[in-house]
């Protein structure tokens, strides 16, 4: 049998993290991404030490610039290729940030937009040719209920006039919701196997609240996470949802607690998701397009 | 061709808010800054997400004769330009006597000299056909003698005087000059730690770079001479200027003390955010 193949973003903390223990402990082979040398070592061990068998690698890339995400699809081919692999099985798009402040990426993108939408919509580009080959590809992307209620900002995408953060927040979450609802679409017409999903964590105690913030945002984080679910909790339903065969049938794209739900009714707008997938193609220098037919080089 | 906006410092976190701001207008753009390899990223970026012509060089500004080779490359190209937007410069933390002659000169050449020069230069090309207009981002520090701070306040207190002064002398020659007097912008993990120990002044102080960008440059079109950001720190700038500047520099002196000692504390725990 074809080993399954997982990636996983922002797999050195949190949300991420616990999925990739979990999917690990079903001893399948991931590769975890983070931008931190010493957490990701830290997020190996702890994954060892619950499982000594673990088949998993950790790579390095800081997800704000777009030139090191196509840089990590290169070095995830490479690991996969030593490894003797030649397929990915599921994308899981978990790696977001949230900043106080108006932060100008490399690229010039805001930080928020970069790390939670641009990077994930280059990363499944670069990485669509490796789902293609197997026979169950999945790309999840993890959003969030703060998709409900807020609209892309077409005037000024990145906020950079009126930059508040949890309006840039909130947008890149829709981001996700839009990407995987019109990536679905997309792949469906081309005659394309892979599955995209979102996924809705809930309020999960985690440390997100905490790392680019400062004053208000920081402190109501503090308080607010402590009521929130343990990460291992969206960690099953992500985990469900990239192994479970039964979840591939259905047509729903928005997920939570191994439920679907109904996104945004915003989300589901077709003019929306293809005007957005046009911006996020330009403001990412690529072209879908190439990449989406069903013909498979081999 | 059209006449370009050029911008000096153009990868560094304020430089990147400008150049969108500029893109985003449909503007064509020649940037400058010390790595090409930054500059080839953002410069691709730019054209991707805008449509807009990028040019790009890189040079160091603290360089007489790499400036030299900056500008014949510009004439060479046939480059003309509308705007100029001054936005290299650097600063270096703590006192003065721990300052090596070499930062000094560093300091005092990419401040002064390189703004200066490359105004003079970039106004020679300029497109005649338009009003040429200029941006010199000197600090809310311009408003203070400030001690720790004393080359850097003082060479942005120079850019202050420097642009009001030519903006008077080159009204005539439909020239305009708006110098930018910020106060702290969040643009790195080491600028958002020196805010965070500030506290709550620090934080209500400070503006996002991208508002900072856009509001420049609806001042400079506006042929505004100098514009400050947010309506606290315009305060605080009239402040400056009705006391006394022996006293400012104490009061200055005092706080920058105690933010430095919790800055120390804060450094070792708060996570970089990029
Ligand atoms: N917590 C919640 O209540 C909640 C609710 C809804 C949705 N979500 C979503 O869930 C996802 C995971 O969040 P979390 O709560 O698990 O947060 P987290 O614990 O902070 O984990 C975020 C992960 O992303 C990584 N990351 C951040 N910026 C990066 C960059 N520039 N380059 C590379 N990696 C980067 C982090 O690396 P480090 O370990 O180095 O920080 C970490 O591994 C996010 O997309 C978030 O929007 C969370």
């Amino acid at each position: 049998m074809k080993e399954k193949v997982i990636i996983i973003t922002g797999a050195s903390s949190g949300i991420g993290l616990a999925t990739a223990k979990e999917l690990s402990c079903k001893g399948l082979y991931i590769i975890g991404i983070g931008r931190s040398l010493e957490r990701c070592a830290q997020a190996e061990q702890e994954i060892r030490a619950l499982n000594p068998d673990a088949k998993v690698q950790f790579l390095i890339a800081n997800l704000a610039s777009l030139e090191e995400v196509s840089k990590l699809a290169e070095d995830i081919r490479e690991q996969l290729a030593q490894d003797g692999l030649k397929h990915i099985d599921v994308l899981i798009n978990n790696a977001g940030t949230v900043s106080s402040w108006y932060i100008s990426t490399v690229d010039g993108f805001e930080l928020q937009f970069a790390v939670n939408h641009l990077a994930q919509f280059r990363l499944t580009y670069e990485l669509l040719p490796l789902l293609k080959q197997s026979d169950e590809g999945t790309v999840i992307s993890v959003s969030s209920g703060s998709h409900y209620r807020t609209k892309i900002h077409w005037k000024d995408v990145m906020l950079r006039k009126r930059y508040n953060c949890l309006l840039a927040y909130k947008q890149t979450k829709l981001a996700n919701v839009l990407f995987m609802s019109e990536l679905n679409r997309r792949l469906k017409s081309a005659g394309i196997k892979i599955k995209a999903f979102a996924v809705d964590p809930g309020l999960v105690n985690t440390n997100i609240g905490l790392k680019g913030t400062g004053g208000i945002v920081k402190k109501v984080w503090e308080i607010r996470s402590k009521s929130g679910t343990p990460a291992d909790q969206p960690a099953h339903c992500i985990t469900w949802l990239a192994t479970e065969p039964d979840a591939r049938k259905t047509d729903k794209i928005y997920w939570k607690d191994c439920s679907p739900l109904n996104p945004s009714r915003y989300s589901q707008r077709l003019d929306v998701a293809e005007r957005f997938w046009e911006l996020s193609e330009r403001m990412s220098g690529i072209r879908y397009e190439g990449r989406m037919t069903s013909w498979i080089p081999s | 061709m059209k006449s370009l906006v050029c911008i000096t410092g153009a990868t560094g976190g304020l430089g990147r808010a400008f150049c969108v701001e500029c893109a985003n207008r449909g503007w064509d753009l020649f940037l400058t800054d010390l790595a090409d390899n930054s500059l080839s990223i953002l410069a691709a970026s730019l054209t991707n997400t805008y449509n807009v012509n990028v040019y790009y060089r890189s040079c160091d500004l603290t360089n007489f004769e790499a400036r030299t080779e900056l500008f014949d490359y510009l004439r060479e190209q046939g480059f003309c330009f509308n705007f100029l937007i001054n936005i290299a410069g650097l600063d270096f933390e703590g006192p003065f006597s721990e300052r090596t002659r070499s930062q000094i000169r560093t300091m005092l050449r990419l401040n002064i000299e390189a703004t200066v020069e490359m105004t003079h230069e970039i106004m020679k090309m300029r497109d005649i056909s338009r009003t040429f207009r200029v941006i010199n981002v000197a600090s809310l520090a311009a408003y203070y003698p400030m001690p720790v701070k004393a080359m850097y306040a003082s060479s942005k207190r120079f850019l202050l005087d420097f642009s009001r002064a030519l903006r008077e002398e080159l009204r005539s020659f439909d020239v305009s000059v708006t110098a930018l007097c910020p106060a702290g912008m969040p643009t790195t993990p080491e600028c958002i730690r020196a805010i965070e120990a500030q506290g709550f002044a620090g934080r209500i102080t400070t503006q996002n770079v991208g508002y900072v960008a856009a509001h420049t440059i609806d001042s400079a079109l506006k042929g505004r001479s100098v514009y400050i950001p947010g309506l606290l720190n315009k305060l605080l700038k009239a402040a400056g200027s009705l006391v006394p500047p022996t006293i400012v520099a104490r009061v200055v002196g005092s706080r920058w003390k105690s933010a430095q000692s919790k800055r120390a504390l804060l450094g070792s725990v708060n996570g970089n955010p990029q």
